[in-house]
């Protein structure tokens, strides 16, 4: 149990403010590419999904230290997420014929 | 800086329990808010038995109007002029009675009674633990249940009755109160579910967390009894497909209340997505149903035939498999609902292929009774029928799962004997077996050897009368919810089968009253239980019966899995998983050897 | 004792939020489906959504994640002073995001976008308040019950519950605050930006 605890406070402190800036900067980008560029539409879904998932990834990564926990619970939290992708493709599926 | 926070279940602080030391608990503490894992095990055991009953009660009324379709039904004035005038059941009420039996029976009997029961009886004791990760979070988990059966009850009470739009709850039928009739019912119906989806949840998360975490010294992953691996794959569907049911109940609820169109295709909503939503959930939900059982089977079938289970390993892949391909099958409920025919075919192919873990399964349970020394005590006689009935209904889903076949019998009484023959052949004979090993375990007595299994013998029996013959019933095309057959010319020469199901299922009922005898009498005049009756090997029977709050007076250690019966070169044909490898009784190899 | 090297607090809430997950993926999906078989029920989002606004109140979600990992930073060192002082003002910024939501509903439904078919009167058609509302609500109702467990953990804090040694409560409360966070970047991204 002490192992824990070193793993997960003796690992390089992630610095927080520096997550902060980036996903504030991530933010004004997605703004800037939904409003201010004239991408077309698929281009804009694509790389607005990808900033929201870089997003998600460092929140996940740093604020919920999933980066410095043991790889089986990382394992355990990611097992689900192709499920949920599973369940909005194959309904979407059935409307794309 | 160096330990880690300290917190309630965590294993440094576990209450074991002080031999000698009086339990100084207030009764209140001890048996209604209780957080000791084997009290809420018998809080659920008592709830679901009466949902149980409640929900046998409203098939013996559907049973009774198939079999002599509108002639009164007896003490049918209880049930009021708006259900039954004259006692005569109405359509309308005949819908809420399929309706509710079904919901009755899957979400409030038989679930709760495979996972709260044997979840919270089992667990931690087969693990080695004093009690769940959260006592009080289990407290909360069974006092949240009550509440949401309670909420479902009344339901039959309010004006319009109970829910009738099945106990799939198809949209729109369900989403616009004008359709179906019930107004009330419905959204009592949604909010009851939601709020048993929480038990569930605070469940899962709890048994979850005490598997991983609580294991005692030794006891790694394959030397788990098979009861919680499948208890724990269950935890995991039920941890990731009720949610799913909730989101969609939630969103039904505001379809009824608030207005909104998520399934009502007028404003462009989609009623096909209810049907995706649902069965998303819905067929996760049949091995959450399925899978417990198949780990009691295991357990009392190796127990019964004095062998160790065959094939331990790939019990516990195939119930990982079946776990992982019950969720890309759920499209097999919708053949028929217009979805994409590319997508048929996919879920067909997924579907069947779910047949090869269950076989294996089937197989292990055969191999592990072949050249066994059987003993037919009651639990092993329902564990056998398990597996019988189970294969049958096994064989019949496969049957179904092939597309063309089951555009055929959609929505026809044969999937009617098929969920019987899964459900109640299958789940319903191993939780008997279960309730019948680990009774003497929690009470403290045993139930009536011979009562036990007159009621087996009773129940098989009738309850392949009850079933079987619905497979040629829907073979020659009775419809699944259909009030009155004889309406249509072609099903009226169904009419004595239907009278013969009625018997049989009236005589069904009646036996189950054997085993609430049984079980009532036994609580208090049952003959006493010694630790282990069964000379099992599993944890759980180390201890007294029934064992003392916090369980084990020291941190059990195990040497070896739970299956080690017949060992060769010891004179007891068990080998408990704690008894140290020396072998202090008895001898084991290792004693031979030294 | 055989298990996961992690404290069964913490597991439990990983396995609770995974539930989590797959609770707005049938939301989302919901969304996904219906936006896919009615596209034109859909307006730009800024001419019916307040952008500019809510681009403010997504900032303070992520500002009150910072708060929130400081905190439990301090704690971890022992630092009471420190965890109160961060409790307090991610308890703020939370509040303050449920209050900036409940206004924009007020304006919005001002304008005719109400959850309800019948009465919808803005651009798109009914589907679009649909699962506008329930998604956001069901996230606005995660975090206020989110802000309502931070008093409860501050309070705990104040009486000097929580040490260098004992800080679960605090590391629990703030997975599940950085997890209404993740939700919320996804949905925002998806329901005012797409």
């Amino acid at each position: 149990m002490a192992e824990e605890h070193a793993h997960a406070v003796g690992a390089k402190k992630p610095n927080y403010y520096l997550v902060w800036l980036y996903l504030l900067i991530l933010t004004i980008a997605e703004v800037g590419v939904a409003f201010v560029s004239h991408l077309p539409d698929t281009w804009l879904i694509l790389i607005l999904l990808f900033l929201a998932v870089w997003k998600a990834a460092l929140v996940a990564m740093y604020y919920m230290h999933l980066k410095f926990e043991p790889p089986r619970l990382v394992v355990m939290v990611l097992a689900p997420i192709p499920l949920a992708i599973l369940i909005t493709l194959t309904v979407v599926m059935m409307e794309i014929r | 800086m160096s330990t880690v926070p300290i917190e309630v279940g965590h294993p440094s602080v576990q209450h074991w329990a002080e031999p000698g030391h009086a339990d100084d608990r207030s009764f209140l503490r001890k048996y209604v808010f209780s957080t000791d894992h084997k009290v809420i095990g018998c809080q659920f055991l008592f709830m679901s038995l009466f949902f149980l009953l409640v929900g046998g009660a409203l098939a013996m009324f559907i049973r009774w109007q198939l079999g002599w379709p509108g002639t009164p039904v007896p003490g049918g004035a209880f049930l009021g002029e708006a259900k039954a005038p004259g006692g005569i059941i109405l359509p309308e009420f005949y819908n809420s009675l399929v309706t509710m039996h079904g919901t009755f029976m899957i979400f409030f009997a038989i679930m709760p009674l495979l996972v709260g029961v044997f979840g919270n009886w089992l667990i931690p004791l087969h693990v080695g633990a004093a009690d769940m990760a959260f006592p009080r979070l289990n407290m909360a988990s069974f006092w949240t249940a009550v509440p949401a059966g309670l909420i479902m009850l009344a339901s039959f009470f309010v004006t319009g009755g109970a829910s009738a739009a099945g106990w799939t709850s198809y949209a729109p039928l369900s989403a616009v109160p004008e359709y179906s009739g019930v107004y009330m019912g419905q959204k009592l119906w949604c909010i009851s579910l939601i709020v048993l989806g929480f038990a569930s949840l605070m469940g899962a998360v709890n048994y979850i967390t005490t598997i991983v975490n609580m294991r005692a010294p030794g006891m790694t992953w394959m030397r788990l009894p098979l009861p919680i691996w499948a208890l724990f794959i269950t935890a995991i569907l039920v941890l990731l497909a009720i949610p799913v049911l909730t989101g969609a109940l939630i969103m039904l609820l505001f379809d009824q209340t608030i207005g909104t169109t998520f399934f009502l295709p007028p404003d462009g909503g989609q009623p096909l997505m209810w049907q995706h939503l649902f069965w998303y959930f819905g067929h996760p939900e049949v091995y959450i149903l399925i899978l417990p059982a198949m780990g009691i089977a295991s357990e009392v079938l190796s127990n019964g035939s004095r062998k160790p289970i065959f094939g331990y390993r790939f019990m516990v892949y195939a119930i990982v498999a079946i776990a992982f391909l019950g969720w890309i099958v759920w499209g097999h409920h919708m053949f028929q609902s217009g979805m994409n025919p590319y997508l048929g075919a996919t879920f067909m192919t997924s579907t069947m292929i779910i047949a090869v873990p269950s076989a294996i399964k089937v197989f292990n349970w055969l191999g592990t009774l072949y050249r066994g020394n059987i003993h037919f005590h009651t639990p092993m006689l329902n564990a056998i029928a398990f597996v019988a009935m189970f294969v049958i209904g096994g064989l019949s889903g496969v049957f179904m799962a092939s597309t063309p076949v089951d555009i055929y019998i959609h929505d026809t009484y044969f999937i009617v004997a098929h969920i019987h023959y899964v459900l109640f052949g299958g789940s319903l004979f191993a939780i008997f077996a279960g309730i019948y090993f680990w009774y003497p375990k929690f009470f403290g007595r045993m139930m009536n050897p011979v009562l036990g299994k007159i009621h087996f013998v009773l129940t098989f029996v009738f309850y392949n009368l009850v079933f079987f013959p619905m497979h040629n019933l829907g073979l020659d095309g009775m419809m699944r919810r259909i009030y009155d057959p004889n309406q249509y010319e072609f099903l009226q020469p169904l009419q004595p089968m239907n009278t013969l199901i009625s018997v049989s299922a009236l005589l069904l009922g009646a036996a189950q009253l054997i085993f609430m005898f049984n079980f009532l009498w036994s609580l208090r005049r049952g003959k006493k239980a010694p630790s282990n009756p069964w000379n099992a090997n599993s944890l759980e029977w180390t201890l007294p019966s029934p064992p003392p709050h916090g369980n084990f007076a020291t941190m059990p250690t195990v040497y070896r899995g739970p299956y080690e019966y017949s060992s060769p070169g010891r004179d007891v044909d068990y080998w408990p998983q704690s008894e140290p490898p020396d072998g202090r009784r008895g001898g084991g190899r290792e004693g031979v050897r030294a | 004792m055989e298990g996961m090297k992690v404290y069964n607090l913490k597991l439990g809430m990983w396995v609770f939020l995974l539930s989590e997950v797959m609770f707005f993926s049938s939301l989302i999906g919901a969304y996904i489906i219906l936006r896919f078989a009615h596209p034109e029920q859909w307006a730009e989002p800024n001419h019916v959504l307040n952008v500019p606004l809510t681009g403010f109140n997504t900032f303070m979600l992520i500002c009150s994640s910072v708060t929130m990992v400081k905190a439990f930073a301090a704690i971890e060192h022992g630092d009471q002073a420190g965890l109160r002082k961060w409790l307090i003002a991610t308890i703020i910024l939370g509040a303050a995001f449920v209050g900036i939501q409940v206004y924009e509903y007020i304006k919005l439904a001002g304008h005719g976008f109400v959850p309800v078919a019948a009465s919808y009167a803005a651009e798109g058609g009914p589907l679009y308040g649909t699962t506008f509302y329930t998604m956001t609500g069901f996230h606005g109702a995660h975090v206020t019950i989110g802000v309502l467990a931070l008093i409860f953990t501050a309070v705990k804090a104040f009486r000097g519950k929580y040490s260098a040694t004992d800080y679960g409560g605090v590391e629990i409360m703030g997975l599940y605050w950085h997890f209404v966070d993740l939700v919320w970047i996804i949905l925002f991204t998806i329901v005012y930006l797409i």
